[in-house]
């Protein structure tokens, strides 16, 4: 069974909390006694997903993170298992302590209701399973998007409809809390929380109504495929194969990529060793390489069409939704500042 | 078996990299135990003659005599590695090749009678090469999976991809685009494990050019970043302006 999500159906109309701001730390005090929390942290001038030690440290007021919150349950290097020459393979024991991804945006939620499909339907991956079952996600409502986001267009965002245990949106003076799952019930009611006032529900809305007037970037889903299917062959690929360094940062930091490479780590009796998986990338050049040496995409434009296709075209058959939430990662960290949405507006002649 | 026998040149180089061998340190006797360092002149009073199965070169090719060894390494050993980015092509000592010769000697030595320096070149230049080990220095990490891999007779896991790949997998904060620097790492070779980024300096290219590396673009971002065209020079010369890439990178502005 698909782990995205049979407490999901379970559970009808959200239930509605009031968490006031001065209760915020001593909630995350309770969740930490039960859960690893794990939330958005300052790194330098950026925010990285890392465990929370201390209520403080968390920012909720972050924008977007380096790498998203998927690194938590499809780890950037994961042992799989270790080996020895007689065949004995030792199987890496997942982590039992659950964890709370606290403070995740709806574009970064619904990215891994992605990869739950991904995932977990047609070749199950253990590892990531076994993580996801212990995962629970306090969702937050984007109140300022940043200055790539996108979510708006595709539906991914600012606020968030389903996949979350929990979802808060700060009203200014605390936290309006909807509960998603029966084990977000669980959890709100450790905590001897008031039930919100109807006039919470319109506080909400507000502030929604305020973040969707911020968005800088839009990407016009209409007739998508067919654009993108018309215009295979259109000059502005040419010019991305002279733009783009091949650095593969934007696959790197997308939350719905998903591939990966395995490598062996031999020990030095040369009888031992284990075997991990990292993440690997589509824009880069080894990527397509098969025995013999010959490359399906070789040039950088084949590269570059592939991961925007993908996102864009080729994920609707398989998961039945676009590859792409609108997070911006990838707009951000490209060094070349290459753009998907101006890609497609170029593609409509805009 | 017998152990597999090691060699280790030394050409025209600062020898961190054959100190490198050295600062295995730790494991250094578990590795004695896989193969024999049999010729090893930094380390060894005694040195054994060939052939060896793998040897390891250090160092650009810079005079008449080291051509001469090179080739002669070349013929005692079944596997010859290039070690380290001076050995690979040309590394720090290519950084004179864009100056005339005479002008660069005279920097450095008083009498010029006994000195026949010539372009510095990686060791390919002379000789076939079955292996580089890139890096300034090369990483002890690759070195050792290098000769694990070999004497399993598998094919090694040597990074070809950007530096940005481990420096996202490590999640640093991007100095170029978060930082406004100039940063190497686009185009230059991963397997450092994006040592400079990591710790807050921008990436040199030590590695040399990454697989696909399109330094006319980055060289056009560094215009846009305000830089002169000498200094973009400068930056893809300092460790691999031999390569065909990184020379590209020095010219496209
Ligand atoms: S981040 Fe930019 S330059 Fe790097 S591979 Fe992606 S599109 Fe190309
Ligand atoms: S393609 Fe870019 S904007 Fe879309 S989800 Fe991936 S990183 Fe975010
Ligand atoms: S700091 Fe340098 S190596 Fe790291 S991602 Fe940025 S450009 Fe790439
Ligand atoms: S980050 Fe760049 S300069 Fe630093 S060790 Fe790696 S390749 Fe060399």
């Amino acid at each position: 069974m698909s782990v995205a999500y049979a407490r999901q159906a379970e559970w009808g109309i959200p239930q509605l909390y009031l968490l006031p701001a001065a209760k915020l730390n001593p909630f995350l005090e309770e969740l930490k006694e039960y859960y690893t929390v794990i939330g958005p942290v300052a790194r330098g001038k950026e925010f990285v997903f890392a465990p929370v030690a201390k209520p403080e440290e968390l920012a909720l007021s972050y924008q977007t993170t380096l790498l998203p919150p998927k690194k938590v349950l499809h780890l950037p290097f994961e042992v799989l298992f270790s080996f020895h020459e007689d065949q004995q393979i030792v199987e890496t024991a997942p982590e039992q302590r659950p964890q709370v991804i606290f403070g995740i945006h709806p574009c970064d939620v619904r990215a891994i209701l992605i990869l739950d499909k991904a995932y977990t339907a047609e070749y199950p991956d253990p590892y990531y399973i076994a993580k996801r079952r212990h995962t629970l996600l306090v969702a937050l409502n984007c109140a300022e998007p940043g200055e790539n986001c996108f979510c708006q267009s595709l539906g991914t965002g600012p606020d968030l409809k389903e996949g979350y245990d929990l979802l808060l949106t700060d009203l200014g003076h605390g936290y309006l809390i909807e509960v998603g799952s029966p084990w977000g019930r669980e959890l709100v009611q450790t905590m001897d929380l008031a039930p919100a006032p109807r006039v919470a529900m319109v506080e909400k809305q507000k502030v929604l109504e305020n973040a969707r007037r911020k968005f800088h970037k839009k990407l016009n889903t209409q007739g998508l495929p067919e654009l993108l299917e018309e215009n295979f062959r259109h000059p502005i690929w040419e010019e991305l194969m002279h733009d783009c360094l091949a650095c593969g940062s934007c696959t790197m930091v997308c939350p719905t990529c998903f591939c990966y490479n395995v490598v062996d780590k031999i020990d030095l009796n040369l009888k031992s060793g284990k075997r991990q998986r990292e993440w690997d990338s589509c824009m880069l050049l080894e990527y397509a390489q098969v025995a013999l040496g010959h490359n399906f995409r070789k040039d950088r434009d084949a590269r570059v069409k592939q991961r925007i296709y993908h996102k864009l075209v080729y994920y609707e058959p398989q998961f039945s939704t676009l590859g792409c939430v609108g997070c911006g990662r990838c707009i951000k960290t490209c060094v070349k500042k290459i753009d998907i949405t101006d890609v497609i507006s170029r593609l409509r002649g805009e | 078996m017998s152990k597999p026998r090691v060699a280790v040149y030394k050409m025209s180089s600062c020898a961190g990299c054959q100190l490198e061998i050295l600062n295995l340190e730790p494991i250094l006797l578990d590795l004695l135990g896989t193969v024999e360092l049999s010729y090893f002149v930094m380390a060894r009073r005694e040195n054994e003659p060939g052939p060896y199965d793998i040897g390891l070169v250090e160092g650009a090719i810079t005079c008449g005599e080291e051509i001469e060894r090179l080739k002669k390494a070349r013929q005692e050993c079944h596997l010859l590695v290039a070690l380290g980015s001076c050995a690979c092509y040309g590394g720090l000592p290519s950084i004179k090749n864009w100056q005339p010769q005479r002008v660069v000697e005279s920097r450095v030595y008083d009498n010029l009678a006994a000195i026949h320096s010539t372009t510095a070149y990686g060791i390919d230049y002379y000789v076939p090469v079955d292996a580089y080990l890139k890096g300034c220095p090369v990483s002890r990490e690759e070195l050792l999976d290098f000769i694990k891999s070999t004497l399993l007779g598998v094919r090694p896991y040597l990074r070809p991809h950007s530096v940005c790949v481990e420096c996202k997998l490590h999640e640093n904060v991007c100095l170029f685009v978060t930082d406004g620097a100039i940063c190497l790492g686009p185009v230059t070779t991963a397997g450092c494990g994006a040592l400079c980024p990591s710790r807050g300096k921008p990436c040199d290219g030590c590695r040399g050019p990454a697989n696909d590396a399109n330094t006319v673009s980055l060289a056009q971002t560094m215009v846009s970043y305000g830089l002169h065209h000498s200094d973009i020079a400068r930056y893809f010369r300092k460790f691999a302006g031999m390569t065909p890439e990184f020379s590209k990178g020095a010219e496209a502005v």
